[in-house]
């Protein structure tokens, strides 16, 4: 009985979880139980090292450090119910912190010769217990949270955990580049194949033709059908491997605006894959809503379908995709409702008088919209002469006010701050847009910094490019010789410290400054993306998403560089939490927020999170280090 | 026989037990079902224990034996203890069970909620089958609550208006968690939890030794104890 109910507990608590059953009920034979009155110092600094290792099963204890040479203590940390302590003094021989029970507190504790032999058999234990690593236990997080969803239904994970080679068809239809499309048309007939690759003299494949390959180019074009195939096949051929999973498929598909790929095995290509086979496979996929929305030729019509692509999530979560995929796939579908929208833009106030580029800013410049949040947006134009001036704003004005109007139609509300193109401020030619930076790079202060930083995480979504890399190149050239704008950022990022005492008494909760819950975009995603964006500055990158701008940053000369790993794991924690509690409000018709609470999270959620916490917390001590002239 | 002797020889151990700090002191905390309350007709139906060593619980090695009673169970205890006559025909009889309990207690301090109740009963087992009483040293929780409410009275369970709480209300008062269904292991780790709880108490109190800890946990002080309290509370 007692047993029991050491073996419930210690199978949800990490890292005793991943251990199996038979080991669980015998370490749990070892065990004994303590109970420390609130109040006890349990561990005094330089004092007897520990002899057990202590599992918190009620209450919670603070974790105090008195600095070498005098000074005032410090509270290191709080463990509460599921985590442990006395592990370093365990393994270190000595007591370097005071560990004291803030609540009436009882443990389970591991017998240090039990212990040994536990590192012994599973060195993965000590690893976590450790804490050095975030990343090795990603993929467990995403499980459980994925289990424990209340809204997530037994339905089957294969988008995510199939491989695109399990559900590709075969190609048995190959046919040469001569060969007539009436001649091709016939054999896909006949093998009853609604793909065909098209090989050259070599057999080497040179394109495919799909059944919409012959609606959109031969029938709709009315290409003469004894042409031959080359003329109307799709290529080049893009490939993928038939290890790849479903999602990155259809994420390759969505980027290239294909709807089949070919599917290679070791080089050699072995079949195809189209959009009807996902469809098949999942009953609404994102390709599903990619086509609806390219279909739409009115705003009336856009608008019930841009609205609906949000179910997606629900769709993905189920899945198990992982959440920094998830927000690259609202991103994309969000992307092409916006060209949409430019599209009849265009047609209703007339082509543009000069070239333009639509950028998207913040978070939607950065492709990490969780729900669709407002709108975050700017215009750039080609400089003009004085006499053009006044008609080409004009146009621009009336341009960007139809897609102000457009978008809160189609379910992007308009931006409170009035970050949107339809604002005059935001609508301006490239050589204004350089000044905005030059100033703000240059003669730096705190509120314009704040103010400006969504306009860093630009992306160029629809028009001239080349404007938008422009306006990037001054920038970038500018930042080296104004030191003072990297101090601003700086100063900003450490500032914003983790509330490690979040996961403190549960009195600290219920009367303090968390009662709401933890604020998780500010305390938790923003810090991950300021870090980011701070050193993809300072080295000059051109990307724009913290993924891409940590995986540029991996290996480099950065503070970082050997951190990235631990930060693409921790951002990736934090983007799932929200996209999952958000949705979980979506669901529930709730008004949806980032306030997160400490009761909704699994022992291993809080501990990932409060990983992610202490790993802000060391970036920020280096940066403040790196920038103390700065820091103010 | 001199002080020290007489001492010894009640104790059961060795000269300096008595100056034994708790801590280093083994417990064996117990529990037994009865059929009922009447000494000359009840039997015993179950013993449920476990050790403690100072003031730390073993989750392993605990004792766990249910006994074939020599009279009937009648409906009524079927009902609190939900056993059933025929689930006790196969257990062993009570006196190999108390062989072995006596065994599993050997050198510790018993520890019990009114643990003069089940020693009355183990004991009279013990003179049936012609054995040797427990001689070991017992300390009674109730005893050291009652003794404990006397001076503690910053405890808000120490404010529990009754003049002789049950185990289960002493658990509810010191928030420790009881299962719904009872067994003598079940209740024995409640009582065990409990005595957790009592000894930093104790220590502050300045009991903490052996001797301390069977001056006010004596299972026939409970009454005393409580009745002391009972004026000092203005019951």
């Amino acid at each position: 009985m007692l047993i029991d109910e050491a073996v419930r507990f210690l199978s949800q608590v990490p890292p005793f979880q991943f251990l199996e059953g038979p080991l669980l009920r015998e370490l749990a034979q070892s065990l004994t139980m303590a109970f420390h009155p609130k109040g006890e110092v349990i561990l005094h600094q330089d004092g007897p090292v520990s002899e057990h290792l202590q599992i918190i099963l009620k209450g919670g204890v603070k974790i105090t450090l008195r600095p070498e040479g005098g000074g005032e203590e410090v509270v290191v940390d709080y463990r509460e119910r599921g985590e442990t302590f006395g592990l370093v003094s365990l393994m270190g021989g000595h007591q370097r912190t005071t560990i004291v029970a803030v609540q009436d507190t009882t443990a389970y504790l591991l017998p240090k010769a039990r212990f040994s032999e536990l590192v012994h058999s599973h060195p993965a234990i000590t690893e976590y217990l450790l804490q050095f690593h975030l990343t090795k236990y990603a993929d467990m997080t995403s499980r459980e949270i994925q289990g424990k969803s209340v809204f997530l239904e037994s339905s089957d994970h294969l988008l995510f955990t199939a491989q695109v080679g399990e559900i590709c068809q075969q190609f048995t239809t190959v046919v040469e580049a001569d060969t007539s499309i009436r001649q091709t048309a016939r054999r896909m007939v006949e093998e009853r194949q609604s793909a065909a690759l098209v090989v050259g003299p070599s057999g080497e494949p040179i394109g495919i033709l799909t059944d919409s390959d012959f609606r959109a180019r031969v029938v709709a074009e009315g290409q003469p059908i004894d042409g031959p195939v080359s003329r109307v096949m799709s290529h080049p051929v893009v490939s993928v491997d038939e290890k790849d999973p479903c999602f990155e498929v259809i994420l390759k598909m969505l980027q290239c605006d294909i709807d089949h790929v070919a599917v290679t095995r070791e080089g050699a290509i072995r079949g195809v894959v189209t959009n009807h086979d996902f469809l098949v496979l999942q009953g609404r996929s994102p390709l599903a809503f990619s086509e609806d929305i390219e279909h739409q030729t009115t705003l009336e019509g856009l608008a019930p379908v841009s609205r609906k692509a949000l179910s997606i999530i629900g769709v993905l979560l189920r899945e198990g995709a992982r959440a920094t995929n998830i927000i690259r796939i609202i991103s994309e579908l969000n992307d092409r409702v916006v060209r949409k929208v430019l599209e009849f833009a265009e047609r209703e106030c007339g082509p543009p008088p000069v070239p333009y580029c639509w950028l998207a800013l913040g978070s939607e410049g950065r492709k990490e919209q969780t729900f669709r949040t407002d709108q975050d947006n700017a215009l750039i134009y080609a400089d003009v002469s004085e006499v053009q001036r006044t008609r080409v704003a004009e146009y621009f004005r009336r341009f960007t006010v139809y897609l102000r109007n457009g978008l809160v139609q189609c379910g992007f509300e308009a931006c409170p701050a009035n970050y949107m193109a339809s604002n005059p401020d935001w609508c301006q030619p490239i050589s204004a847009w350089k000044r905005y930076f030059s100033t703000w790079i240059s003669e730096p202060t705190p509120e314009a910094v704040l103010k400006s930083l969504i306009f860093f995480d630009f992306r160029p979504l629809h028009g001239d490019e080349a404007l938008a890399w422009e306006l990037r190149e001054h920038f970038g050239r500018l930042i080296p010789d104004y030191p003072a704008f990297l101090g601003f950022l700086a100063n900003m990022l450490v500032r914003n410290r983790p509330p490690l005492g979040f996961f403190g008494s549960v009195a600290v909760e219920r009367s303090g400054e968390h009662k709401d819950g933890l604020n998780l975009k500010i305390k938790a995603v923003a810090p991950l993306v300021d870090i980011a964006r701070l050193f993809a500055l300072e080295k000059g990158l051109q990307q724009v998403s913290t993924m891409d701008r940590l995986e540029a940053l991996r290996g480099g000369t950065s503070l970082i560089a050997e951190l990235v790993d631990e930060l693409a794991y921790a951002f990736e924690f934090v983007t799932l939490l929200r996209v999952h509690h958000q949705y979980r409000q979506l669901e529930a018709g709730q008004p949806i927020d980032n306030f997160i609470h400490l009761d909704g999270l699994s022992n291993l959620e809080r501990q990932s999170l409060k990983k992610a916490f202490r790993l802000i917390l060391k970036i920020q001590d280096r940066v403040m280090d790196r920038y103390k002239s700065f820091i103010i | 026989m001199g002080l020290r002797a007489w001492t010894r020889a009640k104790l059961g151990m060795g000269a300096s037990g008595a100056d034994l700090p708790i801590q280093e002191l083994r417990f064996t905390v117990l529990d037994t079902e009865l059929t009922g309350l009447d000494e000359r007709r009840d039997d015993i139906i179950s013993i449920g224990a476990l050790h403690m060593q100072g003031s730390r619980i073993e989750l392993g090695n605990t004792f766990q034996e249910l006994v074939k009673p020599g009279a009937i169970l009648d409906g009524r205890t079927v009902v609190i203890h939900g056993i059933t006559p025929s689930e006790l025909e196969a257990r062993p009889p009570i006196e190999e069970v108390l062989a072995s309990f006596t065994e599993y207690a050997e050198g510790t301090v018993l520890v019990g909620h009114c643990l003069s109740l089940d020693l009355g009963f183990l004991n009279r087992d013990a003179r049936r089958f012609r054995r040797a009483p427990f001689r070991n040293a017992a300390v009674d929780t109730l005893s050291l609550y009652g003794w404990l409410r006397r001076r503690s009275s910053d405890h808000p369970a120490f404010t529990l208006d009754l003049p002789a709480p049950s185990l289960f209300d002493l658990a509810a008062a010191f928030e420790i968690p009881v299962e719904a269904s009872h067994s003598a292991i079940g209740d024995a780790y409640v009582t065990a939890q409990l005595f957790q709880r009592f000894l930093p108490l104790l220590q502050q109190a300045g009991v903490g030794t052996l001797a301390g800890l069977r001056r006010v946990g004596n299972p026939r002080r409970q009454l005393a104890n409580l009745a002391a309290s009972d004026g000092h509370t203005h019951f």
